[in-house]
């Protein structure tokens, strides 16, 4: 398992321009290309508490603030705080033979810390009414913030008021007949209505601070008295509650546990799940699982030869097939430069593209309630605005090593789960290039390519070779629904070995 | 996304206040930031943790806040931030790179729908409800002044200098490193807990006296502080009162805390300038320190007695209180604007974004134009 949490000495380009080990990539059968985190539109699924493995809704996620209303993390050293029960006898020695009443408690089993140290009473029940800690000032800033809502929507009204003023020319009937507010009001005898119009109806301003003259002086024992350690919070204690951010140990409170989440992935230009979770917690299985490591063959390094500056050495690599169907695999020269001529020319669509899509949006808006009976594929996802396909990027690798480009390709057979078991030996019936395929069995064939690294390489430097690997990808999606035979393509990956350091010559 | 989640009444929408040491994220209408987490991501090639703010070139501040943001979202926010909108609160001064960079981010990497950009001088009087102050912003790479007046902040009257938590650091390393043979390369966050747990700010006549050659003061008692679980170090009385004296020190142009503060003043109209003085604002992580708004106090009277200040008359000096704590000052104000219509009316949406393909800024003329 090390080559997975190891250093990743096969990488493969994603269509982005990462270079990623195989068990980081996706791959889009919509599109067929292959995807990467940096490139893919992550969602949220589910929230669920990590400790509890209770499963949230978000509404409810929300409204606990992402936090589990039952779980506790320890204010001292964020471990999970487990409950404890301590038995409490009666407080009353007669009724000594009662039972005793069950009493819990918080306890971190890592610091020790429990919720007795700061004076929480014991609860009655197991989930707790634990005392939650008010902010003082709530008051005050719930007052704020009403008060600015309504400035906020006077100013709103007020300036739509004067937009449809101005779009009605006639005023109102009175106008025409001369009988105006202002003149009623003279005829009544009443003086005049002064009050500006913004002025009527207007939202209080809220009471504003004072500033204070005095300022809080440092206590004078702070210079004598010698200071406790154990009872000064750290910053990571203090900020792990960021309203209270106590100083002493004396105010840690329990936290509620943050919620953890399920994520699926999409893909941004067919806008298909590349990756989706099953809902429950406790599962780790997925329902789409387009993992690049099913579908593309793995390339492993198995030996290489010591390598020199201008010298020619055997490097063996053993490829895997992880598909049903068999496969043939061809190798290309990669050249970075002509995939830059490439990325360019996709910037350029990209840009096209993106204001096509703005401009289709909008023709779609006018257009849907006409011709609303027009299936069009994105107004099924009528909720999502597509997403904007980010720019490629260039590579940014620098070889230092030519790899010799076999001529010949050669299969490698679809995956067998039964063949660990079958003792008949190989019995494939393939002529391969004994130049090229040193071994093979099964789904799997070891392959012998040549490697020269550049001839001005100074000593101990890593040595990077590239190449483009060429493999028939198998659809099926479209067979299983219209029960054709599956498309193939070829697929075209590039891929880089890091083949370790160069030495000096014998 | 579930629809009824779309119809609620209440949207919650992500502020967020990207710190040079700490990142302070929340939802609007709350009083309080959810998590105040390091401004750091793990660097996928060296495995190690990069600050932000650390960035090399666009290129690269591009990728660490692709990482951060994802972060933000995934793992406090738990919210997909497609078309959502976003409360960014920065200071004024903030870099054109890093403010294009992340609304680059933030529209094309995770197409947000509108992002509403604050000044976190002019938001954080919100929580006061004044609209007037003198706001000096103490964080961890620099201390910002600017004057706000009847709710304009008068940036020509900005002061800045590099005082703040890592200049305090700096000190504090040197200061140990004197006092302690053998300790040299602390990290960062045991300095950053040596300087919350142990230190103060002084008062002014014991740091003058701290400061001379033969004290006639006893220092403060000595702390053992431990280090890496079976070691001590000592900090002295003396490191625990010094540690942040360079902020009340003159430097070789004569600039300090205070007379920046001061010289800010200068620049702004006489008939504003008590008022100013007498509704001074202290936000940051830095000002958290017990003695600070003491010590600021004392040093101001004094520097006001100077000639270099006589002229300017000022007869009390005032500091608000505010009713939250002082490092997320600024996002609390962000999370009362982005509470209110604002965010739907003054919001820079994508559209327009891509339209214009920049982003507005106070320094471009364009925007200027329209207030005159």
């Amino acid at each position: 398992m090390a080559y997975i949490t190891g250093p990743d000495v096969v990488k493969y380009a994603c269509t982005c321009g990462l270079l990623k080990p195989i068990t980081h990539l996706y791959f889009c059968r919509y599109c067929t290309q292959i995807r990467c985190s940096f490139c893919v539109c992550h969602e949220i699924d589910s929230n669920f508490c990590g400790k509890c493995s209770e499963n949230i809704p978000s509404s409810e996620a929300r409204l606990k603030k992402n936090r589990c209303g039952n779980c506790y993390v320890c204010p001292s050293c964020q471990q999970d705080l487990s409950t404890r029960i301590a038995s409490k006898g009666s407080a009353n020695p007669e009724e000594a033979k009662s039972t005793p009443k069950k009493m819990y408690y918080l306890l971190c089993q890592f610091c020790r810390w429990s919720s007795r140290d700061v004076g929480i009473p014991d609860q009655s029940t197991v989930t707790g009414g634990w005392p939650k800690r008010e902010n003082v000032h709530a008051n005050r800033l719930q007052e704020l913030v009403d008060s600015y809502k309504a400035i906020i929507l006077a100013s709103k009204k007020h300036q739509q008021d004067k937009e449809k003023k101005k779009r009605v020319k006639c005023l109102s009937y009175t106008d025409r007949t001369g009988v105006t507010a202002a003149a009623i009001r003279k005829r009544l005898g009443l003086p005049a209505d002064m009050t500006h119009p913004m002025l009527k109806n207007r939202p209080k301003n809220p009471e504003p601070a004072k500033a204070k003259s005095e300022v809080e002086d440092l206590p004078d024992s702070i210079f004598t008295e010698p200071l406790n350690l154990a009872e000064i919070m750290s910053i990571e204690q203090r900020l792990l509650q960021p309203e209270q951010q106590p100083t002493t140990v004396d105010k840690l409170f329990p936290v509620h546990k943050q919620l953890s989440i399920k994520r699926s992935l999409r893909c941004r230009s067919c806008e298909h799940n590349v990756s989706k979770p099953e809902y429950n917690p406790n599962s780790v299985k997925f329902k789409i699982q387009l993992f690049a490591y099913y579908i593309i063959p793995e390339i492993r390094i198995v030996t290489v030869e010591p390598l020199r500056s201008g010298k020619t050495s055997e490097l063996i690599v053993k490829f895997t097939n992880p598909t049903q169907h068999q496969t043939t695999i061809t190798f290309f020269e990669l050249d970075l430069d002509e995939v830059e001529s490439v990325v360019t020319e996709e910037v350029a669509e990209v840009a096209e593209s993106f204001e096509q899509s703005l401009y289709l949006q909008e023709k779609q808006q006018l257009s849907l309630p006409s011709l609303g009976s027009l299936s069009q594929p994105s107004s099924l996802l009528a909720s999502r605005t597509p997403s904007i396909t980010v720019k490629p990027r260039r590579i940014k690798e620098d070889l230092n090593c030519k790899i010799g480009i076999p001529e010949s390709s050669f299969i490698l057979l679809p995956r067998d789960d039964a063949a660990e078991y079958d003792d008949s030996g190989d019995s494939h019936n393939i002529q391969d290039d004994p130049k090229l395929v040193k071994w093979r069995k099964s789904n799997k064939a070891f392959i012998r390519l040549y490697v020269t690294p550049n001839e001005d390489l100074p000593l101990n430097s890593e040595v990077t070779c590239g190449f483009v690997m060429q493999h028939i990808y198998t659809n099926t999606i479209t067979s299983k629904v219209e029960n054709k035979e599956p498309q193939q393509y070829n697929h075209k990956v590039k891929v880089f070995l890091t083949l370790g350091n160069s030495v000096g010559c014998d | 996304m579930p629809i009824y989640e779309s119809l609620s009444s209440d949207k919650l929408s992500v502020v967020l206040d990207i710190g040079a040491a700490y990142t302070k994220f929340g939802f609007t209408g709350e009083f309080s930031p959810r998590s105040i987490i390091t401004s750091e991501v793990l660097c996928s090639k060296t495995k190690k943790l990069r600050r932000i703010w650390d960035y090399e070139s666009a290129e690269d501040l591009y990728d660490l806040l692709v990482d951060f943001i994802h972060v933000i979202f995934f793992k406090y926010a738990l919210l997909s931030p497609k078309d959502k909108p976003v409360i960014i609160v920065e200071s004024l001064l903030c870099p054109t790179t890093f403010r294009e960079t992340l609304a680059k981010v933030l529209f094309y990497h995770y197409e947000m729908s509108m992002m509403f950009i604050l000044p976190s001088h002019l938001v954080c009087l919100a929580s006061l409800a004044i609209d007037s102050a003198m706001v000096v912003d103490v964080g961890y790479k620099e201390a910002v002044v600017i004057p706000i007046c009847y709710s304009f902040p008068v940036v020509k009257a900005w002061q800045a200098l590099p005082l703040g938590g890592e200049a305090i650091h700096n000190n504090l390393r040197t200061l140990l490193s004197s006092s302690n043979t053998g300790i040299q390369d602390l990290p960062e966050s045991t300095l950053e807990n040596i300087k919350v747990r142990c230190c103060f700010v002084t008062k002014k006549y014991r740091a003058d006296q701290l400061g001379s050659a033969k004290p006639e003061i006893a220092t403060c008692p000595d702390v053992k502080y431990p280090i890496g679980g079976a070691e001590h170090m000592t900090v002295t009385g003396k490191v625990r009162e010094r540690a942040f004296e360079l902020l009340y020190e003159e430097d070789n142009d004569h600039l300090c805390l205070s007379t920046m503060i001061l010289d800010a003043l200068l620049q702004v109209d006489r008939d504003l300038r008590q008022k100013l003085m007498g509704n001074i604002v202290l936000i940051g992580g830095s000002v958290m320190v017990p003695g600070f708004k003491a010590r600021l106090k004392e040093e101001l009277e004094m520097q006001l007695k100077n000639n270099r200040y006589s002229k300017l008359n000022i007869s009390t000096i005032a500091f608000h209180s505010l009713p939250c704590k002082e490092n997320y000052a600024a996002f609390l104000g962000g999370a009362l604007y982005g509470a209110t219509e604002l965010l739907n009316m003054k919001s820079l949406t994508r559209e327009t974004y891509f339209k214009e393909n920049r982003l507005p800024d106070w320094i471009n003329f364009k925007e200027n134009v329209h207030c005159a």
